[in-house]
Parts: structure tokens; C-alpha cells; sequence
């Protein structure tokens, strides 16, 4: 008989609020609703992408399945024990990466921060020397680890997290924005690092606000938005959404308001957005695939500076802004 | 055995973590020269006043110094944790939570063990003041007993780091209230009776009296009881310490505090 195989995270109508309170003499309590019924599984090996802008709910997801935070309602289970219930034993098969600089012993080396870590996660003593080493040597920080982290800089932070999320070999791995502040060689690194968990069996929730990054890495990616999974599928699937769309990249100098308010009601123009870079203003602006609006455009662009224009195919992150702006 | 290691190995790499007086220049000021200052001031004062002996002053206020280390480095086993941002990595490790904390109190009590033990031989050498070398052996238990039920009542504070975030301010009061109500300059038969009465709660009130009986000559089944007794303190404290650890750890993933507060 074989065993039924079974999501190695499995989330149920999940929700957290937290209660806060503002103002100092009359207080008032607010309740924000963090996470608003949210559901989805991870399949053993999988690499799974939570995605969704800031204040979503990533992050209060992901302290609700290591056991940081008790859900509100929902239920939550790792390799099959529930979040709540069997706490401790979901402790010692996962690890957990935050992104930031903060979170680590400041006096101590990263060595001995590694150390301490190994005996919390009871790493047999006999391990734990070569174990270290080769996790100093997966993040690049040999050479550096018997400093103390107070000198250590934002991306050495952050690799030295990273190695201490894996100590103990977990099966499974949360990292939760893991390559922020790493710089591009590094973080390229630490993808393949990322890459090769997933090879090696380990089940793996990312959340990132780089879309390249979740596009070459995730098996699937769900978006949140305002608490509530709004999408769900692999990067194929979500590109889809905007498969029958093109997106067109207007560079621009001090374009109007007004301009962009007429182009926008233009005939067959589906979105756009604006990025702002350097002097330049870029406009995306997703139409329907076959129309050919380029020569439209910017004979509506009549007066206004314009640099480099390309069409292009739709990137996720083009389905990313898609979901969230329709969400709004 | 992981219990043991976290306990014993843990214990002492998190003191190293946790506390920047681990440096000569903040070390020696505050633990060697300090009650120093303290004994001295308090000698001086019952000179002058004509009241209690000089051994009165020097074992009351070399005893009762422990508490520095003892309620403050142990209050700051959480209280720093959660100043570096650590809290929610240690806390979502699958530590015991007994050997983890407890383990934590460990150098603590030698911290306080050493402050008390120097404070006592330095301060009674300037003094100059007489203890018999058959009470020595008795003397150093009874500073380790109270140094660990000090350190118990720092669990306490310890404990309540979970859910507030200023702690540094009651240890400061709780120092203050050893200092008065636990008989360190003033004997318990002057204090009010319900000062008195409430000194036979805390730490350090049945160490310091055992610690003077024993400088006096007394014999150390004469102060058993003495030592039992600040030794059951110290257990209830620890006990309730460890409680409120649970209690508020539960509360503070059920609130969302514990990086807040
Ligand atoms: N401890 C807390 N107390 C009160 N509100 C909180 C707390 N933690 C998070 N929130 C709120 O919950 C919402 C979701 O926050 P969360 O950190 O989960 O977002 P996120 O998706 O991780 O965002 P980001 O991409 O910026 O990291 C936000 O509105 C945030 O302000
Ligand atoms: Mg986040």
C-alpha cells in the first residue's frame, strides 16, 4: 500500500487580525486584518512563490506556519502537524529566513551565532563544526565568521540569516524576502543556493518583490493582495493572464498629467503604469496583442520629450501589476 | 543530552551575547568598585551613628550586590533578546524552554556569586573586619544560595520583558526594595512590622541573616534553617518565573507582541 501523498504545507481559510491601538489619552483600538481566509498547498519539493505588494499578508502568513503567531481562525499543518497543536515538532522541521539587518547576536561572531543556533536545533555536536563550515562556505562568508556580526555589512546580514535557516537541514524552508539587500553577484548565489534546496527535496515558500527572481525559481506562485489570495498557478499560468496582451515602454521627459490621463482613455490602451527612472518617466502600456498602437501613441505624445520606445512581450511582472491593480 | 547541552553550552553563549559589561572597563567599575562605594558609605555612616558593627555593614550590603547582576543580567536574557530582535528566532526554535531559560541563569549566578565574594573580601579587608576561618566554607554556600534566589526573582522580571518592553525600570525598583526591606543596613527588628513581614518574602532576607549569624561564630546547623528557607524562596520564584514565561510566551503569539510591546 502506498501512502496517500499529501501536501507538505497545507493551509486552510487561514485569518489574523491584530488588535492595535492609537492615540495616547483616548485610546482607540483598531483591528487590521492582516490575513482574510487564505488557503493553498505545497507539494513535497516544491519551490511555492507568495507574492503580493506591501502590508499583504506575507509576512503574518509565514510567522502563523512557523509558529510565531496564532491564526485567528484557519487551520495550518506542516508535514502534517498543526501549527498550533504540535508547535514543537514543527519547530524542529523547519527553518525560517527574514529579510533585514536585524536578528542576530551582535556581539558574537557569526560563528558563534551559528553555534548557539545548532544547539537550540539540537544539531548533534559531532556535526556541527563541518555542518558550519560548509554552510560559511554555501553563503560566502568564510574567512569573515570569527568577526562580530556589529561589524558585519546589510548583505553579510543577511547571508549569515540565510545559513543559519538551513543549520539544522530542515525539509522544509520559509524564506521570506532572503535576497533583499544582497548585492547582484551575491544574490544571483544565493538564488542557485535557493535553486538547489528545492533540488535537494527541500519544500520551500519564497516571498520576494523581485518577479524575475520568483519567475526563474517558483514552481508556483500565488498572489496575495489585501489578505486574500487573488491568484494562484505557475508563472506560465499567470503570464497567460496577460498573454493576449503586449506591452508597450514609452521613455519619456516631463510628461504631463494630462498626457498620461488622455493615453490612458485612449482606444484599445488595457492599462498603464509609470516608472520613474533617473530623468526619465517609462511608460507600460498593456493593449490587446495585434494592435498595433505604437504609431497612436506617440502621435499623441505630440510635445512631450521622448526617448526609447520598444514593444516587448508581457513579463510576469506585467501580470503581477495586472492582479494587484484590478484587486485595488 | 540536547537539554544538558542547552543548558550548560547555551547558557553560557548567550551570556556572552546578551551583555556588553563582559569588557574589563564596564566589569570591574560596576561590580568591583561599586560596592566598594556602597559598603564604605554604609560603615561610615553607622560609625558615625554609633549603631550596628562594621561586620553588620559589610556582609548586608556585600550580599545584598549580588542582586545586580543576578535581577538585571537575568531580567536581560529577555529583555535583550528582544532589544536585537533574536526573541522570535530563539522562541521558534524547538528548545525546551527549562533548559533554554534556566540554562541562561547559570552564569548569572556565578556573576553574582564573584561580585558578592569580592565585594565581601575586599570591603572586610579595608574595613577590617574578623570572620572565622571555620565559617568561610558556610559563608561562600549561603552567597551562592542567595545569589541563586536573586537571580530566581530575575526569571520574574525576565518573564514580564515578554510582554512589556521597559524592565530596566522595575529592576530598578525591585533593587531598591531589597535595599530597604530586607534587613542590608537596617536590622528587621527596626523596620515596621509589616515591612518586615513582607522582607520574609523576598530573596536575600534569610541569606544575609544566616551569612551574619555565621561571621558571628554560629555553627552552620544553627542557620539550616535559615539557608532552607532562602533557598524555598528562591524555588517559588523560580517557579513562578518559569510560569509566566509560559503563560506570556502563549499570550504574546496570541497577541501578536512579541516583537512589538
Ligand atoms: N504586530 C503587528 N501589529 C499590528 N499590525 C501588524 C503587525 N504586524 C503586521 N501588521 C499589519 O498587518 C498587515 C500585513 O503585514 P505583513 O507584514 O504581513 O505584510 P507583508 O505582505 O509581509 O508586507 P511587506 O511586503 O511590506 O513585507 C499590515 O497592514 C501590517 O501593518
Ligand atoms: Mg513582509
Amino acid at each position: 500500500m502506498t501512502p496517500v501523498p499529501r501536501a507538505v504545507v497545507e493551509v486552510r481559510d487561514l485569518r489574523r487580525t491584530y488588535r492595535t491601538s492609537t492615540g495616547v489619552f483616548r485610546r482607540r483600538s483598531v483591528e487590521i486584518e492582516a490575513v482574510r481566509g487564505v488557503s493553498f498547498e505545497i507539494g513535497e519539493g516544491e519551490l511555492f512563490g507568495l507574492l503580493g505588494p506591501n502590508g499583504a499578508g506575507k509576512t503574518t502568513t509565514i510567522k502563523m506556519l512557523i509558529t510565531l503567531l496564532i491564526p485567528t481562525s484557519g487551520t495550518a499543518r506542516v508535514l502534517g502537524l498543526d501549527v498550533v497543536k504540535d508547535s514543537r515538532e514543527v519547530r524542529k522541521r523547519i527553518g525560517y529566513v527574514f529579510g533585514g539587518e536585524r536578528g542576530l547576536y551582535e556581539r558574537l561572531s557569526a560563528l558563534d551565532n551559528l553555534r548557539y543556533f545548532a544547539e537550540l536545533y539540537a544539531v548533534p555536536p559531532r556535526e556541527q563544526k563541518p555542518r558550519i563550515e560548509a554552510l560559511l562556505e554555501l553563503v560566502g562568508l568564510k574567512g569573515r565568521e570569527k568577526e562580530r556580526v556589529e561589524g558585519y555589512s546589510r548583505g553579510m546580514r543577511q547571508r549569515l540569516h540565510i545559513a543559519r535557516g538551513i543549520l539544522h537541514d530542515p525539509p522544509v524552508v520559509f524564506l521570506d524576502e532572503p535576497t533583499i539587500g544582497v548585492d547582484p553577484v551575491g544574490a544571483r548565489e544565493l538564488r542557485a543556493t535557493i535553486a538547489s534546496l528545492a533540488e535537494a527535496g527541500k519544500t520551500v515558500l519564497l516571498t520576494t518583490h523581485y518577479m524575475f527572481e520568483a519567475d526563474s525559481l517558483c514552481d508556483r506562485i500565488a498572489v496575495i493582495n489585501k489578505g486574500e489570495i487573488v491568484a494562484e498557478g505557475t508563472p506560465r499560468d499567470l503570464k497567460s493572464i496577460v498573454a493576449d496582451k503586449t506591452v508597450v515602454e514609452i521613455e519619456t521627459f516631463g510628461i504631463a498629467e494630462e498626457t498620461i490621463e488622455k493615453l490612458r482613455n485612449a482606444p484599445g490602451v488595457a492599462s498603464i503604469s509609470i516608472e520613474e527612472r533617473d530623468q526619465a518617466q517609462v511608460l507600460l502600456v498593456q493593449s490587446a496583442k495585434g494592435l498595433e498602437l505604437t504609431q497612436t501613441l506617440l502621435a499623441m505624445l505630440e510635445g512631450t520629450t521622448v526617448g526609447r520606445v520598444a514593444a516587448r512581450e508581457p513579463t510576469l511582472e506585467d501580470a503581477y501589476v495586472a492582479l494587484v491593480d484590478t484587486a485595488a | 543530552m540536547t537539554g544538558a547541552r542547552i543548558f550548560f553550552v547555551g547558557g553560557l553563549m548567550s551570556y556572552r551575547a546578551l551583555f556588553g559589561w563582559l569588557s574589563p572597563w564596564i566589569f570591574i567599575p560596576t561590580f568591583l568598585v561599586a560596592p566598594i562605594f556602597q559598603i564604605l558609605l554604609f560603615v561610615y555612616i553607622g560609625r558615625s551613628a554609633g549603631v550596628e558593627s562594621d561586620k553588620f555593614y559589610v556582609i548586608g550590603n556585600a550580599l545584598q550586590y549580588c542582586a545586580i547582576p543576578c535581577i538585571f543580567a537575568m531580567s536581560n536574557t529577555i529583555a535583550g533578546e528582544r532589544y536585537q530582535k533574536t526573541l522570535g528566532y530563539i522562541l521558534a526554535t524547538p528548545a525546551g524552554r527549562l533548559p533554554l531559560f534556566l540554562g541562561r541563569s547559570l552564569p548569572v549566578i556565578g556573576n553574582g556569586v564573584f561580585a558578592s565574594a569580592f565585594a565581601l573580601s575586599a570591603g572586610g579587608a579595608i574595613v577590617g573586619i574578623h570572620v572565622p576561618a571555620s565559617s568561610i566554607a558556610s559563608i561562600a554556600l549561603v552567597i551562592v544560595v542567595t545569589s541563586a534566589s536573586c537571580t530566581s526573582l530575575g526569571l520574574v522580571s525576565a518573564a514580564l520583558g515578554l510582554r512589556v518592553r521597559e524592565t530596566a525600570t522595575l529592576n530598578n525598583i525591585v533593587f531598591g526594595l531589597l535595599l530597604v526591606f530586607c534587613g542590608v543596613n537596617v536590622p528587621l527588628s527596626e523596620l515596621p512590622g509589616w515591612m518586615s513581614f513582607i522582607a520574609q518574602g523576598f530573596p536575600l532576607t534569610h541569606g544575609i541573616e544566616a551569612a551574619r549569624r555565621l561571621a558571628n561564630g554560629q555553627s552552620f546547623g544553627s542557620v539550616g534553617g535559615l539557608i532552607g528557607a532562602e533557598a524555598l524562596i528562591g524555588a517559588a520564584y523560580a517557579l513562578l518565573g518559569y510560569q509566566l514565561l509560559r503563560l506570556l510566551e502563549w499570550q504574546g503569539r496570541r497577541l501578536a507582541t512579541l516583537e512589538t510591546a
